[in-house]
């Protein structure tokens, strides 16, 4: 059974479409990143799949149950952790995480949670006063409780230092090792990268991908890009690289050849650069996948511009 | 049963409000003047046959009905359009609970806060009259805290029901303040006014009876008229009667069963009921 299926799921406000026409699937036990620029239709989304909002056409199914039918059974099982959400200013860390686990009729000692997510210290103190790593990390502590078996987490490390986020991909870890599928949104490619094992990017609305991290590295061409340093740079001496063999893209760029290659090593590819113009320094970059994200949501801009 | 989750956590809550308690505060001290003056000088209260507890009672009716509809737009106003605006609405609704649940529970919470906060008011002024007057009517001062507080339960209601229809804290407020400005303000005026352009833009000579109970309508009126309807022996020692209700109403002889003061009693389960269920209707259909 898949732990998240949406069908055609589409959202419009007035004229916007928030959500066109989803089709997707999260298997059970992965942990599935949800990656998108800001304003590309995440958080709709993920607020569909919690009942917060109605679908205009389509359907989300999650564990098994109508998300907008059967909202109460997904959230029995559901650990989330909201976009935009606030905290109960006049109420303790401890009340928090105490109302959840009565919501959810679990049995876990607050205690223990609130030290999982470290902020045991500030248990008794008003979350009015916390600050913002605090809340995310109190909101966390209440989705953990009950053992759920989907975490749903809208930008995770909102406000979190390197050091939460580095702890919230830990207890992600953790989570995913328990059984449970992690399904999170960022719009941070590194962080997803770090933990996630499909990833699926959308655009405006639109899925522009889902893979594999490693799926999408290849499927993108993502070779490696060399920035060398020829004499007299040209026109001329461009066309020539360009036409090189296992050169992919050449171009001028602050005084240097950018030139992707793929397929032949960057030791054969800077001997045939040398043969058209004499190499005088050159650096490797490894294209990242903070470039391919770019790259599918610009891709998608261009076609439609 | 989560509404019960739901009410005590926001019971804890909105129990901390500073302008609930500033506002007892208010209650207290109006309760404990006005007792004093009324004991001291109850001719000018509408007791000319002296101070009684009954008529204290009666006295402290007013005081109420307008203390409790402000004190439930304070309190609950933005009982859900404040969380919806703020987004602590997504905490509670990530939780298995349904938006039913939700407003059902923002509603017990909310009624116990006013009805807590209003019990304080009470038992200080009444215990304060009581102990002046050297006098108790335990039954009628029973009867009399149960339907105020009932009282107290419906205009949370009917305050929640509004906040349940917005997603904005000004217009709830908007919506709550226009609500206390026509049924609370102005609606011994309206029925008049409606009556006024029934009648081709001229008042008659004998008033009909559905002016008054139109005039009835209103959460407070309905108040009064159940305390009357529910404790008559008092009320008509203390010279109170719903039919005095409006300036310069005069009530035709014949009396109707719909000008009867047990009529306030259908009408507050009503103002329970609507607010319900269409705070219901419109909180479930929202996109939050």
């Amino acid at each position: 059974m898949a732990a998240i299926e949406l069908e055609g799921l589409t959202k419009r406000f007035g004229d916007v479409v928030a959500v066109d026409g989803f089709d997707l699937t999260v298997r059970e036990g992965e942990i599935f990143g949800f990656l998108g620029p800001n304003g590309a239709g995440k958080s709709t989304t993920i607020d569909i799949l919690l009942d917060f909002i109605r679908p205009t056409a389509g359907t989300a199914t999650v564990l098994g149950h109508d998300a907008q039918t059967a909202g109460q059974a997904v959230r029995s099982r559901t650990g989330v952790l909201p976009d935009g959400y606030h905290v109960y200013d006049r109420l303790t860390g401890r009340q928090h995480v105490e109302f959840a686990i009565e919501m959810k009729e679990g049995s876990e000692d607050p205690e223990a949670l609130l030290e999982r997510v470290r902020i045991a210290d500030a248990a008794d103190r008003k979350a009015g006063g916390y600050s913002k790593g605090m809340r995310q990390r109190l909101v966390l502590a209440m989705a953990l409780v009950g053992d759920p078996d989907l975490l749903v987490l809208d930008e995770p490390s909102t406000g979190l230092d390197p050091n939460g986020a580095r702890e919230m991909r830990e207890i992600i870890r953790e989570e995913n090792d328990r059984g449970t599928t992690v399904f999170f949104s960022s719009h941070v490619m590194e962080q997803v990268e770090a933990v996630c094992d499909r990833v699926a990017i959308i655009d405006r609305g639109q899925l522009v991908a889902v893979d594999t991290i490693d799926g999408l590295r290849d499927a993108s061409e993502t070779g490696e890009t060399l920035y060398v340093y020829v004499s007299d740079l040209d026109e001329g001496v461009l066309e020539r690289v360009r036409s090189l063999d296992g050169v992919d893209s050449a171009a001028i760029d602050d005084g240097r050849l950018r030139v992707s290659i793929d397929g032949v090593s960057k030791f054969a590819a800077l001997h045939a650069i040398d043969r058209v113009a004499s190499v005088q320094d050159f650096s490797v970059v490894e294209s990242s996948l903070e470039d391919l994200f770019v790259r599918y949501t610009n891709d998608v801009q261009e076609v439609e511009a | 049963m989560t509404w019960l989750t739901v009410a005590k956590k926001d019971f804890r809550d909105a129990v901390q409000s500073r302008a609930l308690w500033a506002l007892v505060g208010v209650f207290v001290a109006l309760s404990i003047v006005s007792t004093y003056a009324y004991v001291e000088v109850p001719e000018m209260f509408g007791s000319p046959g002296g101070a009684t507890f009954g008529g204290l009672l009666f006295f402290t009716v007013g005081l109420v009905g307008l203390f409790v509809p402000i004190a439930a737009i304070v309190v609950c106003y933005k009982s859900l359009a404040g969380e919806r605006e703020l987004g602590s609405i997504k905490l509670l609704l990530s939780l298995p609970t349904t938006r039913g649940q939700v407003f059902a529970g923002k509603v017990l919470g909310r009624a116990a806060v006013l009805a807590f906060g209003l019990s304080v008011g009470l038992v200080v002024g009444l215990g304060f009259g009581a102990a002046l007057l050297g006098e108790l009517d335990g039954v009628a001062g029973l009867v009399f805290v149960l339907v105020t507080l009932s009282f107290t339960a419906v205009y949370a209601t009917i305050v929640v029901g509004i906040s349940a229809t917005t997603g904005s804290t000004s217009r709830a407020t908007t919506l709550a303040l226009g609500f206390f400005v026509v049924f609370e303000l102005l609606w011994d005026v309206v029925p008049m006014g409606v009556l006024y352009v029934v009648e081709g833009f001229s008042f008659p000579t004998t008033i009909p009876d559905w002016v008054f109970t139109v005039s009835q309508l209103s959460p407070s009126s309905a108040y009064f008229s159940s305390i009357v309807a529910l404790l008559p022996d008092l009320a008509d020692a203390a010279g109170a009667d719903p039919a005095q209700g409006g300036p310069g109403v005069e009530v035709s002889a014949a009396e109707p069963f719909y000008a009867s003061p047990e009529v306030g009693l259908v009408v507050l389960l009503a103002w329970l009921f609507v607010p319900l269920a269409v705070g219901h209707a419109r909180f479930t259909a929202a996109d939050l």
